[in-house]
């Protein structure tokens, strides 16, 4: 099989990963090729509208497992193909010269046994490291399974290393992958936490002690191949930040792709609005200092889909609203409808000059349509229904688009 | 008073010299595209690096390094009053210093903070849409950006690509990066490069255009986003597009 070919089936078999970010660290060349931003760069965008940023492949997309919902379960009648690690090699640094992509994430199909794949990922990284003396970026996943040696010295070479978990819960996990249990998936993600504070507190001590894992790690979830709720989904995420600092939760939502008696049927959509309330509820986990319990609770087990989860909860929170812009804290203005990180610091540094008019709100950001309900600007409250939930709710829900009927 | 500069940064500070010193300005246009008129008298400033250099070390320390790059940034975006905008924001920052900076929504700051993200908006962009061609000797990229943004790619490529020879070519303006594997230096004129259909070039670009069309996934397909991502003005110059005939 030619390079071609090849490249087509380990790109196929990697584009359910939704991970793509190249952010989080900032290296110069040191005489080679290469370097990174931590900011990240986005090198183009595919035709589903996903940035790609690396390259994302699959070392081999053969494996030994037969998780239910992936498209390179050992049962499935796909082309199987496997690149050596050097192939993985050149082809990174010739798209990487040609400005095609900011680096490498490799993932793989567990061939043999999780310590075999494991070393043909640390191969690949050794020669584009220490052969080519490549500085850009370089994300791999971790295979769980594998030797806590190997993980260690893959590490040092990495920037960012992943494992994905999958399913929020030990049942569902259980039942779509029932190779893998929870606990062999927070093994590696332990010891990379655990390393990575390690390696921190060293390097405050000896300056020149080599980084390991410098840009963190990440997971994904699969939204959607089984029952489980947005509170399991945002629980499990806040334990993830909290227990093991994790930089990132991806959320995947779950696109058909086998048949089997425990996953949606074929023709099931994937559920996109799903996955974008999520990823706005794991920013309020991540920027807005908001608690899971606060986003989803018992009595609400999922997100609303006409509101982003911000809205939601200020309107079942109005006793607080409104708040004077003039007066509010950060973290109050932070919970605001409309207000997000930069128009919150544009406030707060403009106040400290003299007051803030509504005229100005606009001009600094600030999503007024939304905003306007649940704030005052010195003293008046320019959202012309009163500040009910109910009421507010209505004046924001979203208008069907009329639609012109049809005469015959 | 009419002030007419050579289009230069030097030029434009320079005039900014004169307007304090001389007589104020009442605006200041590139001489080369100036509409003159019978009620405003205009002199043509001659570009001097000494002035030039004194003021910008005067908004360096009366105003803040944030005020001077965004300066910087108006200065290379393609707002055809921005000579104006500059001279306007720099009068209220010379009065009020670095307090400048914390006063968003100002009428003479909010025309240059839009501007200038603008600007910084797309070279960062470009830090990612630029594609290079291996000609055997040396690494080959044309752009056409809507702003003047190629002397703010220079650092960034001439770090990433040490040990390479590269060019950068902005079409539109017919200016060009040019690095010989450690400095680079920005020439004036450039011609478009005679690329060699060498069979590795030909092998490598098929290859990322297949990469780009399997990598997306068809059940999530969304051509809108795309476009909001990657703009059809920037299309042709880019590999994958040209290749898969998204153009």
């Amino acid at each position: 099989m030619g390079t071609l070919e090849k490249l087509a089936v380990l790109a196929d078999g990697a584009k359910y990963d939704v991970s793509c970010a190249s952010s989080g660290v900032n290296k110069h060349n040191q005489g080679g090729i290469g370097n990174s931003k931590s900011f990240g760069i986005c090198h183009t965008w595919s035709a589903d509208g996903r940035c790609v940023s690396l390259l994302k492949i699959l070392l081999t997309n053969y494996c030994i497992y037969n998780c239910n919902y992936c498209v390179n379960r050992n049962q499935n009648d796909i082309p199987r193909a496997s690149f050596t690690p050097r192939e993985v090699a050149d082809l990174t640094i010739q798209f990487y010269r040609r400005n095609y992509i900011e680096g490498l994430f490799l993932s793989s199909g567990i061939e043999r046994s999780p310590n075999h794949t494991m070393e043909r990922i640390y191969q690949v990284l050794d020669i584009l490291r220490h052969e080519y003396h490549f500085y850009g970026y370089i994300h791999v996943k971790v295979i769980p399974g594998a030797d806590p040696a190997l993980v260690n010295k893959t590490g040092l070479l990495a920037d960012r290393m992943s494992i994905n978990i999958e399913q929020p819960t030990e049942q569902s996990l259980k039942l779509l992958a029932p190779q893998k249990t929870l606990p062999v998936l927070f093994a590696p993600m332990n010891q990379i936490h655990h390393q990575m504070t390690q390696n921190a507190s060293e390097r405050k001590i000896f300056r020149h002690v080599q980084k390991f894992v410098p840009a963190g790690q990440s997971t994904q979830m699969i939204v959607g191949a089984s029952k489980d709720s947005d509170l399991s989904i945002i629980k499990a995420t806040e334990t993830l930040y909290n227990r093991f600092q994790l930089k990132r939760v991806y959320y995947s939502a779950y696109v058909p792709v086998n048949e089997g008696p425990n996953l949606p049927a074929l023709s099931t959509s994937p559920p996109l609005l799903r996955e974008h309330r999520l990823y706005q509820a794991d920013w309020l986990l991540r920027f807005y200092s908001f608690k899971a319990d606060e986003i989803v609770n018992e009595q609400s087990p999922f997100l609303d889909t006409d509101f982003d989860p911000k809205i939601s909860w200020a309107l079942r929170n109005m006793q607080l609203f409104p708040l004077e812009i003039n007066q509010a804290s950060y973290e109050e203005l932070l919970r605001i409808p409309g207000v997000g990180v930069t128009s919150a610091q544009r406030i707060i540094r403009q106040r400290r000059l003299g007051n803030i008019s509504y005229n100005h709100l606009k001009k600094m950001g600030v999503v007024l349509k939304r905003a306007k309900y649940f704030i005052t600007c010195q003293g008046c409250y320019y959202g012309g229904i009163p500040a009910e939930s109910a009421l507010v709710r209505q004046a924001l829900t979203p208008v069907a688009k009329p639609v012109q009927l049809c005469l015959f | 008073m009419d002030y007419l500069y050579d289009g230069s940064f030097d030029g434009l500070l320079t005039s900014i010299y004169y307007s304090y010193y001389e007589q104020k300005a009442h605006g200041i246009y590139p001489e080369a595209s100036y509409q003159f008129n019978m009620f405003t008298p205009s002199t043509v400033i001659q570009s001097d690096p000494v002035l030039a250099a004194r003021v910008y070390d005067a908004i360096d320390r009366k105003i803040s390094v944030y005020s001077l790059m965004q300066i910087y940034y108006v200065y290379l975006s393609n707002n055809p009053a921005k000579e104006n905008l500059i001279l306007k924001y720099l009068q209220l920052g010379f009065q009020l210093g670095p307090k400048i900076d914390s006063i968003h929504s100002h009428p003479e700051v909010l025309p240059i903070r839009q501007t200038a993200k603008k600007v910084s908006f797309e070279a960062e962009r470009f830090l990612g849409l630029l594609r290079f061609t291996d000609t055997g000797s040396y690494l080959y990229a044309v752009l056409e950006p809507d702003h003047n943004i190629l002397i703010l790619l220079a650092d960034h490529f001439a770090d990433r690509l040490a040990g390479e020879r590269f060019i950068i070519h902005d079409k539109k303006r017919n200016l060009a990066i040019i690095c010989n594997k450690k400095e680079w230096y920005l020439s004036d004129s450039s011609e478009e490069a005679a690329i060699p259909d060498s069979e590795t070039e030909q092998f490598y670009q098929e290859l990322w255009a297949k990469y780009f069309t399997r990598i997306s996934i068809e059940n999530r397909k969304n051509k809108k986003l795309q476009s909001h991502f990657v703009p059809q003005r920037y299309r042709h110059n880019l590999v994958e597009f040209r290749k898969s005939e998204l153009l």
